[in-house]
């Protein structure tokens, strides 16, 4: 009788140490499942931010709800820096395809590496273009000075740059760059299909055009009086003629951006006319 | 047990720890354990005891549960991506006695938008607060009272994003390790000793009780914002951090009002810039400088220092871990031990508090 019990004991106790480690096992297999897909979802997250600012991508991803109800569109002032490359048509026609694509990737990842650096984002990618804002994700009260320095800085990168192909023997780039800010609308916006996150508005389109002009200006950097408005003595700014631009009633007052020097000395911007 | 963070980029600590045995017993005392991180911000001693004076979980909560206080660290931690306060969390709910794959489920839990209103809503505003500031956070503070939190329960919440805010700052600026903690459960003598563990910190983990109220609200930035406490115990700890923190003498007291003021300005929360600014011309500041400096950041009035911080500031409004400890890591070399953990200690107080300042004074006693 003693030993059926202590069987029965022992059988029992194997049971449970069986039913203990099945348990176990398969609860480390879902472990081992739930960190794979933990695994997968971060690596679409950081391929999802390459097509969409990463703040959106992870907002969306925090979320988990329909992208429309997550971040509707609001109308908000930014500020939007257009920057084209000068003479671009004729440099494609003389270079390999292949070279072609890595002297804009490099120029692309240049500018966009100044813009980041400044608290701004780059909206997309237009040909040779690229369109960016500041004070799009974030509130920004000083999203026009950042914008600027972002401008300067991608002055200071595109010289690097330039330096690096003259010693590769190939063509150097120049860029124009227009800032202007102004107010609009802010959010995912498109089909459901396809989404972007964008601003819409005068506001854009004012900038290309000041971007256009510092072509008739023979300058590199253009910003509106909008934006001059809001930087301080630090930035030397030069005032250029009024100009009429395709889709503007009024003439657009410009002014070039020379430089930034660290020691103010008086309170308003210095504007040389 | 991976940590959802665990991608999130992390560098090595750049300051010292540095021994002071009383500020280690005042941590252990308070929250049962060693807080490891408390050596670091030992240059600066009141960053190390706001790092755990103010902490909601002992003793500072009347109407929410400490569970759900919990829940919040962890949404707070996960949004700016904070390693170190997301372990820490996770590490207290396993001392807990909650098993690993409960602890994942939670963090999935928070994810889901079947939650019980209560829940989703408490939660929602959690992350409204952190990210988007006062201003953006009016409307979840809405829907937050709508469902049908109360007022001291709506306080309290604020209250607890507001110290995550903080805490998530101070850590990922200094960069202290997020190891110790994201280890923790795979750690044999951990496992061994959690039950012990968790009965200590159980102990210390309390809800709290009223406390007389401050009769005469001090004539200094945020007076109004401790009085909207009124009874609760958070009113005395949040003034008594505040008055140490006004105090120590790392920095000057002008230079940290202008790094609350680029973060009023940044967020923007117009009630606390308002009252900073009222405190800056106290200091000497007139009203134009005060507003020229703050739409520059810049102008001959600064000290270099200030310049420096005023920039500092605006780098902890909205951040990536990453960035935000290479501009701390810039600091390092330009500041002293004593004023590093002072800058980064005002800049994460200010982030904390100017984000629940304007909902939690708007809202009626």
């Amino acid at each position: 009788m003693r030993t059926a019990i202590a069987v029965a004991l022992v059988l029992a106790l194997l049971a449970a140490v069986w039913a203990w480690l099945r348990e176990r096992h398969g609860a480390l297999r879902l472990q081992r499942q739930l960190d794979a897909a933990s695994e997968e979802l971060q690596r679409l997250q950081q391929a999802c931010a390459r097509l969409a600012p990463a703040g959106v991508v992870d907002r969306l991803v925090a979320d988990h709800v329909d992208e429309l109800t997550a971040m509707p569109a609001q109308r908000k002032v930014v500020t939007a820096l257009f920057a084209d490359l000068v003479g671009y048509t004729a440099m494609s026609e003389r270079l390999d395809a292949a070279v072609l694509a890595r002297v804009l990737n490099g120029y692309f990842q240049r500018m966009s590496d100044a813009i980041h650096e400044h608290r701004g984002h780059v909206s997309t990618f237009l040909g040779d273009g690229i369109l960016a804002y500041f004070g799009a994700l974030q509130p920004n009260p000083w999203q026009s000075a950042d914008a600027v320095r972002a401008a300067l800085a991608m002055r200071a990168a595109m010289a690097d740059y330039n330096r690096e192909l003259a010693r590769e023997g190939l063509p150097t780039l120049n860029v124009g760059i227009g800032i202007h800010n102004g107010s609009g609308l802010v959010g995912l916006i498109g089909s459901r299909e396809r989404m972007e996150y964008g601003f819409v508005g005068r506001t854009v389109n004012l900038a290309a055009r000041v971007q256009a002009l510092t072509r008739t200006h023979g300058v590199d950097i253009l910003v509106t009086d909008a934006v001059r408005s809001e930087l301080d003595a630090t930035f030397r700014l030069d005032a250029m003629p009024a100009e009429r631009v395709k889709g503007i009633a009024e003439p657009v007052v410009s002014y070039a951006v020379r430089e930034r020097i660290t020691t103010p000395d008086a309170s308003p911007t210095q504007v040389s006319h | 047990m991976s940590s959802a963070l665990a991608h999130v980029a992390w560098e090595p600590c750049f300051v010292e720890a540095r021994q002071d045995r009383e500020l280690e017993t005042h941590a252990r005392r308070r929250m049962g354990l060693p807080n490891p991180a408390v050596r670091y911000f030992a240059p600066a001693p009141w960053v190390a005891r706001a790092a755990v004076d103010i902490n909601p979980s002992f003793g500072l909560l009347i109407h929410l549960d400490l569970h759900t206080a919990d829940l919040v660290g962890l949404v707070v931690s996960q949004e700016n991506a904070c390693r170190f306060c997301f372990a820490a969390v996770r590490a207290v709910l396993w001392f807990q006695g909650m098993d690993r794959e409960r602890v994942l489920r939670v963090e999935q839990e928070i994810a889901r938008p079947d939650l019980p209103a209560m829940v989703r809503a408490t939660l929602d505003y959690a992350r409204a607060q952190s990210r988007s500031g006062p201003t953006g956070a009016h409307g979840a503070w809405a829907a937050l009272r709508g469902a049908g939190v109360s007022a001291g329960e709506a306080r309290e919440i604020a209250y607890t994003v507001a110290v995550s805010d903080f805490s998530n700052r101070l850590h990922t600026a200094l960069a202290i390790p997020p190891l110790p903690f994201e280890r923790t459960p795979e750690s044999l003598l951990m496992r061994l000793l959690r039950p012990l563990l968790g009965r200590v910190t159980g102990a210390r983990r309390s809800r709290g009780s009223p406390v007389a109220a401050a009769m005469d609200l001090p004539e200094r930035p945020y007076g109004r914002l401790i009085g909207a406490f009124g009874d609760s115990p958070i009113a005395p700890v949040l003034a008594h951090a505040l008055d140490e923190m006004w105090a120590s003498s790392h920095l000057s007291p002008r230079c940290k009002l202008l790094m609350f003021a680029v973060v009023s300005r940044g967020l923007p929360c117009e009630v606390c810039e308002l009252e900073i600014s009222r405190a800056l011309q106290r200091e000497g500041l007139d009203a134009a400088a005060v507003a020229r400096l703050l739409t520059h950041l810049d102008g001959p009035e600064l000290e270099p220092v200030e310049r420096l911080l005023m920039s500092y500031a605006r780098e902890t409004l909205w951040y990536q871990p990453a960035v935000l400890q290479r501009h701390t890591r810039m600091l390092r070399d330009q500041l002293s031990p004593e004023q590093l953990i002072e800058a980064v200690g005002v800049a994460a107080l200010a982030n904390g508090i100017c984000r629940m300042a304007a909902v939690v004074m708007d809202e009626p006693a």
